[in-house]
């Protein structure tokens, strides 16, 4: 039994070292990227919703403990707690999705998700044609600014350029972020720096996106537990699928415990 | 196992609810850290390295307790860590080829 145990542990934390892997590729661009871009992640950064993030974080923190409290009790092979906690992590796993797709929503709404054609439509009224709202530098663009929203193709927007031109002020621009936001004369290039801020979005898009997926296969998980939790399955002696399903919940939770101030947080000390 | 049942307990549920609490509080403590402009009190960057550190060490008690491992046989160990050692390869020898490349083709 001993034996038994130890084998599927070590075959599943095999399978979680892959995960590793997996998602380390998404990390990898991450830091090449940002490294490249600080100020475009940034500017990207500040444009989501971190308290959304902060409590989806949370709600994932709470889930990990009933998950953790599951395996408890069915080592206990107390079938009422092990069906209402799976019950509890389901809920609390939902919670997290439902939030997930109402930043999603947002993004759409806003037109930053990275691929043309993916954002909400909407056409320019036929007399701005005649006449074209004043033109003003991406950097008097304030954050949060009312603007109207004219999107006849669904692509990517960005306007504001005000974290790119404060850093060059100060002089702290690299020499890749120089090449990668300015024009020729120097000032900073709405069109180029709105590219890199959707590389931001491109990965924010892709971590999460894969982090949800996940979830969702979590989810599926806690299912079939439920059903053979329901059926008084597991005991002292017979409880790995809970233990190793467990592990793979605490691996979604610490994939979002990194994601989380890697995407949420990175530019906010800049807002204030 | 019936043997070792109350070893495979470990650390009950106020171990649990502790190790909840510091999950918590790690989770706040990142987003009001986060506000705070470290990069003109400590070193420019500073506020990702904090976040970063926070980071670490919640994953450390979500891996310790809740995934058990420290509990878990010194295979299991290997496993987590090889798995921490080829990240780090993966960042490191990508890192080396940006770090050292010139201004040119295939810069951008």
């Amino acid at each position: 039994m001993k034996q038994q145990e130890e084998s599927v542990s070590i075959g599943m934390w095999l399978f979680l070292a892959q995960e590793i892997m997996f998602f380390g590729g998404l990390f990898t661009s991450y830091l090449v990227f940002r490294w490249r871009f600080p100020m475009a992640f940034a500017a990207g950064s500040n444009h989501l919703d971190a308290f959304l993030g902060g409590a989806n974080t949370l709600v994932l923190i709470v889930s990990s403990l009933t998950m953790a409290l599951t395996v408890y009790y069915a080592r206990l092979g107390n079938r009422n707690m092990q069906v209402i906690l799976i019950l509890l992590t389901m809920f609390f796993g939902s919670i997290f999705l439902g939030i997930k797709g109402i930043e999603y929503t947002e993004k759409y709404n806003d037109g930053i998700v990275p691929v043309a054609g993916l954002n909400r439509k909407v056409k320019a009224p036929a007399e701005s044609e005649h006449a074209p709202a004043a033109e003003k530098p991406c950097w008097e663009v304030t954050h949060g600014e009312e603007h109207e929203y004219i999107n006849p193709r669904g692509e990517f927007q960005w306007a504001d350029c005000s974290l790119a031109k404060m850093a060059q002020d100060k002089g702290f621009l690299t020499e890749s972020e120089r090449n990668g936001y300015l024009n020729s004369a120097g000032q900073i290039d709405a069109n180029k720096f709105r590219d890199k801020v959707s590389i931001f979005f491109w990965l924010y898009f892709a971590m999460t996106g894969l982090h949800a997926l996940h979830m969702i296969v979590g989810l599926g998980l806690m299912l079939w537990l439920l059903y053979k939790a329901f059926r008084g399955t597991f005991g002292p002696d017979y409880y790995m699928p809970v233990e190793m399903s467990g592990l793979y919940w605490h691996f979604v939770d610490i994939v979002w415990i990194f994601l989380f101030p890697l995407l949420y947080l990175l530019g906010r000390h800049f807002l204030h | 196992m019936a043997d070792n049942h109350d070893e495979t307990q470990h650390i009950g549920i106020p171990g649990y609810l502790a190790v909840f609490a510091v999950l918590v509080v790690g989770t706040i403590g990142t987003y009001l850290i986060a506000t705070i402009d470290l990069d003109d009190i400590l070193f420019h960057g500073a506020n990702t390295l904090v976040a970063l550190v926070i980071a670490f060490t919640k994953m450390a008690c979500v891996m310790l307790f809740f995934m058990h491992v420290r509990w878990s046989p010194r295979l299991i160990w290997l496993a987590a860590v090889a798995a921490f050692f080829w990240l780090a390869i993966m960042f490191s020898f990508t890192m080396q080829d940006y770090f050292t490349r010139a201004a040119g083709v295939f810069s951008f």
